[in-house]
């Protein structure tokens, strides 16, 4: 009875991993048996193992990784640096809002990314453009996550604080910011997506290192194997970090579950 | 005097919003008259006024339409099948279980990684003419659609699909009756989403490796230093997402008036 129990909680993910590795194994056997592979077209999971292996142990995919992540943290804290004061004072002002809500909502809907090849002859093709560009496409989440979040304050809160002799001050610290400390982290886990965007654009478009650079410094040259263990690596990355923030959303907000769109 | 005040007040909302937008523009424009720009920043500078006059010589040359032409195909072709292939798929994952459990783990995972990664590969799989383009825009516009119409299907009143088997109802009258109508207001979101997914597909596929487009055209003016030029087709593109995911979301606000307020996202 026990035994069933575990079997049928477990049962999703059991079944999730059966299909990943079936269809490995099905990618293999095709490739091996029945599609003469060609090597510059295509590849099969055994010729990735191996080319992951080889790149992860040399640390040469490590070090690419390492570079972009290094623009990826400047230009993310610089986002949440600025982005969430703006969406609190949208929130807290009305008049802010009025003034403020229609430019940001423009931009944000917008493929700013359009602008990538104007930032990159602009600042290079170093550090500083990469920052610049994953800046201005991971800044918006943070300021309409905050801003919906401000929006959500309890006003009662608010009221007791004040009713108590409280400051301005206060009502930022004590009862705005736990607040909106969800939809932080909602809007992180939206800002992770858009901050990659913006290292692979920057390294594709004109970079020298970096991840997105080496997934298409391989791909230029045939490595497909390579290619796939660099584009692997990378959606580890991103899995790691979007799912463990949406697990965060769930404990720090479990009313918010289920509403929100992906 | 008064009715200016009350005009003022029944519109603040617009009047700032717009207001600010204009003087942004303004502020723009007469940054070269207000301070002399050194040469590094002149040569990457360019105004509104500019701007618009490099749109009028590109329609009035006829050098703008086929780029327009080639990036709408590329981005109606691709939005077009991922809406084929995510619907159908998020509605069948939503009503099967063992089909959820099985596609979850790659739903995950590429939903979470940008699926941009994966631009070289196209190229090298289908050249740099328009069908890689088509397929970038196709992977990344498919997530959005089929997550959103799974939640859709996952969300739906259990109590109505009792009723409805309770009378006999089969699979697909469940589908036709409950299932369908409920997830609308969610697929319209996916549909938002995958609008902005599309046009990056669009503009950043046409940026590698094309001949063609409003992406190859801001390219190749970076390069040669036309700011203006690519000014235009970043407004462009502007223009094309703010008039496509406003209307989206007119039409979204009113299915879900009852839902309670959430963050923006694009």
């Amino acid at each position: 009875m026990a035994y069933k129990e575990k079997l049928s909680e477990y049962r999703r993910p059991l079944v999730g991993a059966v299909s990943v590795v079936g269809l490995m194994f099905l990618w293999e056997f095709a490739f091996t048996y029945f599609i003469p592979l060609d090597p510059f077209f295509f590849t099969k999971p055994s010729l990735i193992a191996v080319a992951f292996k080889e790149q992860t142990l040399s640390g040469a995919l490590w070090v690419d990784l390492a570079i972009s992540s290094k623009a990826f943290l400047w230009g993310f804290s610089l986002a949440v640096i600025v982005g969430i004061p703006i969406g609190v004072f949208m929130g807290w002002r009305r008049r802010a809002e009025y003034v403020l809500d229609p430019f940001l909502t423009a931009l944000y809907a917008s493929p700013l990314v359009a602008l990538a090849p104007l930032f990159i002859i602009f600042f290079g093709v170093g550090l500083t453009g990469k920052v610049a560009l994953i800046f201005l496409l991971a800044v918006f989440p943070f300021v309409f996550n905050v801003f919906a979040g401000v929006k959500c304050t309890d006003r009662l809160l608010v009221n007791v604080v004040q009713s108590f002799g409280g400051k301005e001050k206060d009502i930022y610290f004590k009862v705005i910011l736990p607040s909106i400390l969800p939809y932080i982290v909602a809007g992180a886990r939206i800002a992770i997506g858009r901050g990659i965007v913006g290292i692979l654009v920057s390294e594709f478009y004109g970079a020298s290192e970096g991840i997105g650079y080496a997934i298409s410094r391989f791909g230029d040259t045939y490595r497909l194997p390579e290619m796939f263990a660099a584009i692997f690596l990378l959606m580890i990355v991103a899995v790691i970090f979007t799912e463990g923030l949406r697990k965060l959303e769930i404990i720090l907000a479990p009313w918010k579950i289920g509403q929100e769109a992906r | 005097m008064n009715t200016l005040a009350s005009f003022y007040r029944e519109r603040e909302q617009a009047i700032l919003g717009g207001g600010f937008i204009l003087l942004l523009i303004l502020a723009w424009q007469s940054v070269p008259s207000l301070i002399s720009l050194p040469k590094g920043i002149s040569l990457f500078f360019t105004t509104p006024v500019e701007v618009v006059k490099a749109l009028y010589q590109l329609v009035v040359r006829n050098e703008i339409q086929s780029h327009v032409y080639v990036s709408a195909v590329e981005f109606v072709v691709g939005l077009g099948l991922a809406i084929l292939v995510g619907l159908p798929l998020g509605l069948v994952t939503g009503r099967s279980k063992i089909l959820d459990a099985m596609l979850d783990p790659f739903v995950t995972a590429f939903n979470a990684t940008p699926r941009l990664v994966f631009l070289p590969l196209l190229i090298l799989w289908l050249g740099i003419g328009i069908w890689s383009k088509i397929m970038i825009v196709f992977v990344g516009a498919v997530f959005p659609l089929l997550i959103n119409t799974y939640e859709g299907v996952k969300n739906v009143d259990r109590v109505l699909v009792s009723v409805v088997r309770s009378f006999g109802a089969s699979e697909w009258q469940t589908m036709k009756v409950v299932v369908l109508p409920n997830s609308v207001p969610y697929v319209i979101v996916g549909l938002r989403l995958a609008i902005g997914r599309a046009l990056l597909g669009v503009v950043v596929g046409e940026f590698f490796g094309a001949s063609k487009g409003l992406g190859f055209m801001i390219a190749t003016a970076a390069t040669n230093y036309k700011v203006d030029v690519v000014f235009v087709g970043v407004a462009i593109f502007m223009g094309i997402s703010l008039i496509l995911t406003m209307s989206v979301k007119r039409f979204e606000s009113k299915l879900t008036r009852w839902r309670p307020e959430v963050a923006k996202t694009f």
